[in-house]
């Protein structure tokens, strides 16, 4: 911390710019962009995706991925929902959703940690089984119309401040002191560098990973119950496409997609830039299907980017990091 | 003569058919650089290994401090205060020197059971061992990517220290650097023995060898062929047990 913008560094200021520019942009081009309901529709539709991007910010820093994030959110979701059907106390069915969430977290990183399977091919793996279990909970009706009460209990808060902020606000304190202020920082960096080479330095890297699927579990089923209050329904295809929106928003935020390098706020702004995109986009005209069109450009932008600045490449990728990226770290 | 920090007695080992090292005996003591020379596939590494907990001897003893040791693993062999630093040096390029120095072995203080790190500690601590190396590194957070070869000799040296070892193996450590760097790793090396640690210095390069080393250990074959104090011995005549063009090699090779 010898430079004092090192958590603030030219990805993120590059970031900051491009969120004010596209509300300018959006602005320009419709009249309903630009007032404090819609700006805050766009900030309260960020919440899932900052919870499980922040989640996800880690997992590629160590050198994971989970594609299988949407689903397990699914999974968390119908949880709280039948909870909330069964009459149980809105706090309670609220909370059975990060404990679902830490749950499925065990089961993910399991199966990548001690089934030595590549994480990408592991989660691809789970996503087809989590996906079933959602279809077979489901039995092809949609939870819907749920009691109202943990949409009341989120949407009142504390002091009338809707409760998404100070969970946010904590989650991403609590993510900052365990990366900076504990072991826990550097031995997720030096593992997303080289597995191999943490090992030989006693780091015990399984536990670290582990560690790092169980947070990442546990945000996304925070991020679950975060849904449920807001829709107040769990459909079929909940989940779709966050896992792509999560990995655009981080890479787009500055974490290395191969791991070694993580930005907190990075994450926090590609997610805000994200949805801005998606929110003016639509008030623009353009049809919502683009949406997951330019989300997907976004992330090979990103990753294209980084190609050409020779931070990352196929090679890299096929030898398991050689540990020559950018060395900065930032959160 | 001081007692020897290890001894190794009658050490073999054998890959299968092949035989990588045999009934090698070995001091060495604090306070010297030992060269182990050779060609490749001559053992040099093989006993690194053995030294290290990497491999287990198929026979032999090895005896430190005057009592029997056995390395199960390289744990083992770095608990009992031998530190090896391979030519890939395992430093994490994305951490700083501090934090690459205590990876693993960070200094923390237990607060509501979570382990904050201790950083302030930490960075007057490698302060101080670069300081003792003589490193000229004066910012202990910058990243490690950022340094030259011998720059991250000297940190893979400092984690050695701060792991309190007694015995450093340094397995090539000049191969990859420029001229003026090697000076300055070569110089680590003297400043290690100086202040009381053994160094085991596994190098191909004889002017290194002669610069630094105390002793030199010649293998060949998987044998150790001369062991000689550098004053009482020449670049030549080091070369040719190494060719095994020596008369005494020959001599023994006809026998055998």
């Amino acid at each position: 911390m010898s430079n004092p913008l090192d958590w603030f560094g030219r990805r993120e200021a590059l970031l900051a710019v491009a969120c004010l520019a596209a509300v300018l942009l959006f602005s320009f081009l419709s009249p309903y962009f630009f007032n404090a309901e819609n700006l805050s529709a766009v900030l309260s539709n960020s919440v899932e995706l900052l919870l499980v991007g922040l989640g996800m910010t880690l997992l590629l820093g160590v050198g994971g991925i989970d594609v299988s994030v949407g689903v397990a959110m699914g999974l968390a979701a119908i949880a709280v929902g039948r909870l909330l059907q069964a009459g149980v106390t809105p706090a309670v069915a609220g909370l059975a959703g990060p404990v679902a969430g830490l749950l499925i977290g065990v089961g993910t990183g399991s199966v990548v940690v001690f089934g030595r399977i590549p994480a990408i091919v592991a989660t691809l793996g789970l996503y087809g089984v989590y996906r079933a279990g959602i279809y077979l909970c489901l039995g092809g009706d949609w939870l819907s119309g749920l009691p109202i009460g943990l949409t009341e209990l989120v949407g009142t808060g504390i002091a009338g401040v809707p409760l998404a902020f100070p969970i946010v606000a904590l989650t991403y304190l609590a993510l900052y002191v365990a990366l900076r202020r504990t072991p826990f920082g550097p031995h997720l960096l030096a593992i997303g560098d080289s597995e191999a080479k943490a090992r030989l330095s006693g780091v015990s890297v399984n536990r670290t990973q582990l560690l790092a699927f169980i947070i990442s579990g546990g945000l996304t089923g925070l991020a679950a119950s975060f849904y449920v209050a807001t829709y107040r329904n769990v459909e079929m295809t909940i989940g779709g496409t966050l896992a792509l929106e999560a990995i655009a928003a981080v890479v787009l935020g500055g974490t290395s997609v191969i791991g070694g390098r993580v930005s907190l706020i990075g994450t926090v702004l590609g997610v805000l830039l994200l949805r801005l995109l998606q929110n003016g986009l639509l008030l623009s005209g353009v049809p919502s299907l683009w949406q997951t069109v330019v989300t997907g450009l976004l992330l090979l932008f990103v990753l294209g980017i980084e190609a050409v600045q020779g931070r990352l490449s196929l090679t890299m990728l096929m030898r398991s990091k050689s540990g020559r990226l950018a060395s900065r770290v930032a959160q | 003569m001081t007692r020897p920090l290890i001894e190794a007695r009658d050490i073999s080992k054998r890959f299968g058919a092949l035989q990588a090292l045999a009934d090698v005996d070995l001091d060495i003591r604090e306070g010297e650089v030992l060269a182990l020379v050779g060609d490749n596939g001559a053992g040099k590494s093989t006993l690194v290994k053995i030294l290290s907990g990497a491999h287990a001897p198929s026979g032999g003893d090895l005896v430190m401090d005057g009592k029997p040791v056995e390395f199960a693993s390289p744990q083992d062999s770095a608990a009992a205060g031998i530190a090896t630093i391979f030519q890939e040096l395992a430093l994490s390029e994305n951490l700083s020197i501090a934090e690459n120095v205590f990876l693993g072995r960070e200094l923390t203080q237990r607060v509501l059971g979570i382990p904050f790190l201790r950083h302030k500690a930490m960075k007057r601590r490698v302060g101080e061992l670069l300081k003792e190396l003589d490193a000229h590194i004066s910012d202990p957070e910058v990243p490690v990517g950022s340094l030259s070869g011998g720059q991250r000799q000297a940190v893979a040296i400092s984690r050695a220290l701060n792991l309190n070892a007694r015995l450093v193996i340094m397995d090539e450590p000049t191969a990859a650097l420029a001229v003026a760097e090697t000076r300055k790793v070569l110089q680590l090396i003297r400043n290690l023995a100086d202040s009381g640690r053994a160094v085991i210095l596994v190098s191909h390069n004889m002017h290194d060898v002669f610069e630094v080393g105390d002793r030199i250990a010649v293998f060949r074959r998987g044998r150790k062929i001369a062991d000689k104090m550098r004053t009482e011995t020449t670049p030549e005549e080091i070369v040719s047990f190494i060719t095994g063009a020596h008369p005494d090699v020959r001599a023994l090779e006809m026998q055998s």
